[in-house]
């Protein structure tokens, strides 16, 4: 068996001082093969961002390792390009700076004219073309994230991580904006992890799509294998059957376990004991002996009781 | 897209000039030159123009109406037209200077051409001074005239007044006189005499009362200048000053011009020579032989002497301008390196954090002296310290005259402006969006690109905000240090008007406050225009 591009092997991840952790990821296990296509559906608040700054290395696992061809991840890097949600773009860099100071840090032995033409050939790639000398401000949404992509694809990243890359464009610009990502990734395979809330965008894109249970303690749940024929064309594809089955399939058991998660949160709220509020104003001359009225010995602990059973129930479910 | 055509174009370059220098308030004066919307332009023009304009002209109209109704141990507060006459005295005053320092450093046929120059000037304003002094005798004889007139029936008033009022106290007198008497053979009570005593001294009060109104209304008379006395008065004390700096120039191309002063020194060398030359005992060859060392020294030292100029209120502003660009550099070349250090590591800031809160409440005047204390010290003995003879070798610092003063009018200005660029710098460079960091993570950017690619880029539209406030305050700061300190510049010139008490003083001091204001609003300017070149997010700067 071949080492894969991208591991990851038991990885946990939480914040906060020891006793009030919060733990974000939890056991998470996943292979990526060469050149696929993976993508990770998620809810928001699952832990995706915290899942896409591992693979990137700006977040440190608490536990577990981040492999990438079998070596382990240890800090950020250009040999895994990742693209921001919000494009993280230098605003008082041109399109063309913002390129060129990625290219000047990663390939430091080309010359300014070799750079030039590199440059361009990205800019032309994601039709930027007669934009090079403007400022992220002066750009839309779309073709910022364009930008970004040329950016992150210029360095040459072995593997490509796009952490909700087109979650904050309209629909119509995202649409072109996925054709985009498919199209150049089809002409420059390469591996790539892609984390969305979009099933529909998970199953036109991905070879895998893999789901990420809602958090607290999220974990990677069920792979499904998307063997739809590539190019895939969105139109013809809303009649395809397959393509509907497994989108129907995917997005099932998404609300499936975010139904169970919903039942989990809900079971792990205490009940509150059954008190009435002191009114102090009707008290008379001794407050003190008048303070505890209605409550007997023992009727609090027996509620206690009553919320450990719930507890257990909901967990052998 | 439509191309743009070469004066859409220029307009729109215009356009943004104006709003990048912050004058945006010319905008619709563009925008209706070029024919565009007339009407809402010129009701903006209205609104953002005019009524400006017309609130300024009633403040001054107010100004107007208030001043000369308030007078103070100094005279009346002046009006506006008092402080441009002295705008135009103080300018008249710094173009003499100019002209004095022209012709002592003037030589040869240029020196020979300027006398011939003057010497006719002089005879003309001469007649002119002549013809003004005669014109203002007429007048002052006429006023004389016509006082004299005026005052007449109310002198011949007052002493009948005084004679009546005296008549009737010696009456009062002699009333009282009799009454004691009359106490005495208890005739009266004492209790008579002491009403009637009370009842005289209250009427010579009414009459001393009424005395005053007429020593009064006298004296308001003789005071009084007309507006023809004032304004010949004026033109015959200008021509006669006018008359005086003439010959005081003749005085500089002549006896007092540096070339003939360093001829004059050369000429007694070279006697001196000669008087070496023939002389035979050791005694008298000595003798010679110093007096031409002496007087070679002396030729060479006059030949870089310069003119003595007397400080005018423009002389002054350059200075202040001079000294406040220096504190300020030095300001930003600690706060910046410092700022960013701060923000980059907690622990500096930590570090810094205390020195910061303690020295930044501080009150100028006390950096001041202990600047004054500390400068001077390193400088016993200025006028030979290598320094200062450098920096006065310079060309503008030399004509600015640096002295210890300066450097610690600088140190002060720059340990008060320090503050605002110092935690504004720090701010930025702490504020980095995390997003952009982790951009150089990602890229692997070491330590110094990670500072000049990514931090410093990020943060230079706050370090600028600093830097404009650091700058206003400097201003400010310098002005006062200037005053308590006598060091020259606007501060100096304003305590000196205060000093002085001619009778421009005041205006003097108004007129500097003008100055003061508006090269504090350029240099604020100054410093929008740089913040929003750097600024990368639009509307960053404010007004």
């Amino acid at each position: 068996m071949t080492t894969p591009a991208m591991e990851i092997d038991a990885v946990d991840v939480g914040f906060g001082p020891p006793g009030q952790r919060t733990e974000v990821l939890a056991d998470i296990n996943l292979k990526v093969e060469k050149n696929e296509f993976v993508a990770i559906i998620g809810f928001s608040g699952s832990g995706k961002s915290t899942l896409m700054n591992l693979l990137a290395g700006i977040q440190p696992p608490s536990a577990g390792q981040v492999r990438m061809n079998g070596e382990p991840v240890m800090e950020p890097g250009p040999e895994r390009g990742i693209l921001f949600q919000n494009y993280s773009l230098l605003p008082w860099l041109s399109v063309f700076g913002n390129i060129d100071l990625a290219v000047k840090q990663v390939f430091p032995d080309k010359s300014a004219a070799e750079r030039k033409d590199y440059i361009q050939g990205y800019i032309d790639m994601v039709s930027l073309t007669g934009s090079e000398w403007k400022k992220p401000a002066e750009l839309s949404g779309g073709m910022r994230q364009r930008l970004s992509l040329a950016r992150t694809l210029s360095m040459q990243p072995e593997v490509l991580l796009l952490d909700e890359p087109l979650s904050a464009l309209d629909a119509l610009t995202r649409s072109v904006l996925q054709d985009e990502i498919i199209r150049i990734w089809e002409e420059d395979r390469r591996t790539v992890i892609m984390i969305t809330n979009d099933v529909d965008e998970a199953v036109l894109m991905a070879d895998r799509i893999v789901a990420l249970t809602p958090g607290p303690k999220a974990t990677l749940g069920k792979s499904f294998p998307v063997t739809l024929e590539r190019p895939r064309d969105r139109t013809t594809l809303n009649f395809n059957q397959e393509f509907i089955d497994l989108r129907n399939e995917v997005t099932k058991y998404m609300i499936g376990i975010n139904e169970e998660a919903k039942k989990l949160r809900v079971s792990a709220e205490l009940p509150l004991p059954d008190l009435m509020p002191v009114d102090f104003n009707s008290l008379e001359q001794k407050p003190r002996v008048a303070m505890t009225p209605d409550l007997k010995p023992g009727e609090g602990i027996r509620n206690q009781d009553a919320e450990d059973h719930e507890l257990v129930g909901a967990a052998n479910e | 897209m439509s191309e743009q055509t070469t004066v859409e174009k220029f307009k729109y370059g215009l356009l943004k000039a104006i709003d990048v220098s912050g004058f945006k308030v010319f905008d619709p004066v563009v925008r209706l030159f070029f024919g565009e919307e007339p009407q809402k332009q010129v009701k903006d023009i209205t609104r953002f123009m005019l009524m400006p304009i017309v609130f300024v002209f009633c403040c001054l109209v107010v100004w107007n109406f208030v001043a000369p109704r308030h007078k103070t141990k100094s005279g009346e507060v002046p009006t506006p037209a008092q402080v441009w006459t002295a705008l135009n005295v103080n300018d008249t005053l710094h173009d003499r200077e100019n002209e004095k320092e022209s012709d002592f450093a003037l030589s040869d046929e240029a020196r020979e051409a300027r006398i011939e120059e003057i010497k006719a000037l002089v005879v003309e304003r001469e007649k002119d001074s002549k013809r003004l002094k005669e014109e203002l005798a007429i007048v002052e004889a006429d006023v004389k005239e016509e006082k004299a007139a005026a005052l007449e029936p109310l002198k011949k008033e007052y002493s009948d007044l005084k004679a009546a009022h005296k008549e009737a106290r010696s009456n009062r007198k002699a009333e009282a006189e009799k009454l004691a008497e009359a106490v005495a053979e208890k005739a009266k009570t004492s209790e008579d005499l002491l009403v009637f005593l009370r009842e005289s001294n209250e009427l010579k009060d009414g009459e001393k009362a009424k005395e005053q109104i007429l020593k009064d209304q006298i004296a308001e008379i003789n005071n009084n200048k007309p507006k023809a006395l004032q304004s010949a008065a004026m033109a015959s004390d200008s021509m006669a000053t006018e008359v005086q700096h003439l010959k005081k120039r003749l005085d500089y191309l002549t006896s007092g011009n540096r070339s003939l002063k360093v001829a004059k020194a050369k000429d007694s060398a070279s006697t001196a020579l000669e008087t070496l030359e023939s002389a035979d005992s050791p005694a008298a060859i000595l003798a010679a032989a110093k007096t031409v060392v002496k007087n070679e020294e002396r030729a060479s030292k006059i030949a870089k002497q310069e003119y003595p100029r007397a400080s005018t209120i423009w002389f002054q502003m350059w200075r202040s301008l001079f000294t406040v660009f220096i504190g300020f550099i030095l300001a930003a070349v600690f706060a910046i390196p410092i700022g960013i250090m701060c923000g980059l590591n907690r622990v500096a800031m930590a570090c810094l954090t205390p020195i910061i809160s303690i020295f930044k409440p501080v009150s100028p005047v006390v950096w001041l002296l202990i600047f004054q204390i500390v400068v001077g010290a390193f400088f016993p003995n200025p006028e030979t310290h290598p320094f200062f003879v450098f920096l006065n070798s310079l060309p503008i610092v030399g004509w600015l005259n640096a002295n210890p003063a300066l450097i610690f009018s600088a140190c002060t200005v720059a340990m008060c402006a320090l503050w605002p660029a110092l935690v504004n710098t720090a701010l930025g460079v702490s504020s980095v969006e995390n997003d952009h960091i982790n951009v150089a993570k990602v890229l692997r950017l070491g330590l110094w690109s990670r500072l000049t690619k990514i931090i410093i880029p990020s943060s230079l539209p706050l370090v600028f905000a600093g830097l404009r406030i650091s700058l206003g305050v400097g201003w400010m700061v310098l002005i006062a240090a200037e005053a308590l300190s006598s060091s020259e510049g606007l501060g100096k010139y304003v305590w000196d008007q205060y000093q002085n008490g001619s009778s421009l003083t005041f205006a003097n001091i108004l007129l500097a406050c003008f100055v003061i204001g508006i090269i504090g609003f350029f240099l604020d300017r100054i410093m929008i225009v740089l913040q929003r070149a750097v600024s990368f997010d639009d509307g960053a700067a404010t007004v």
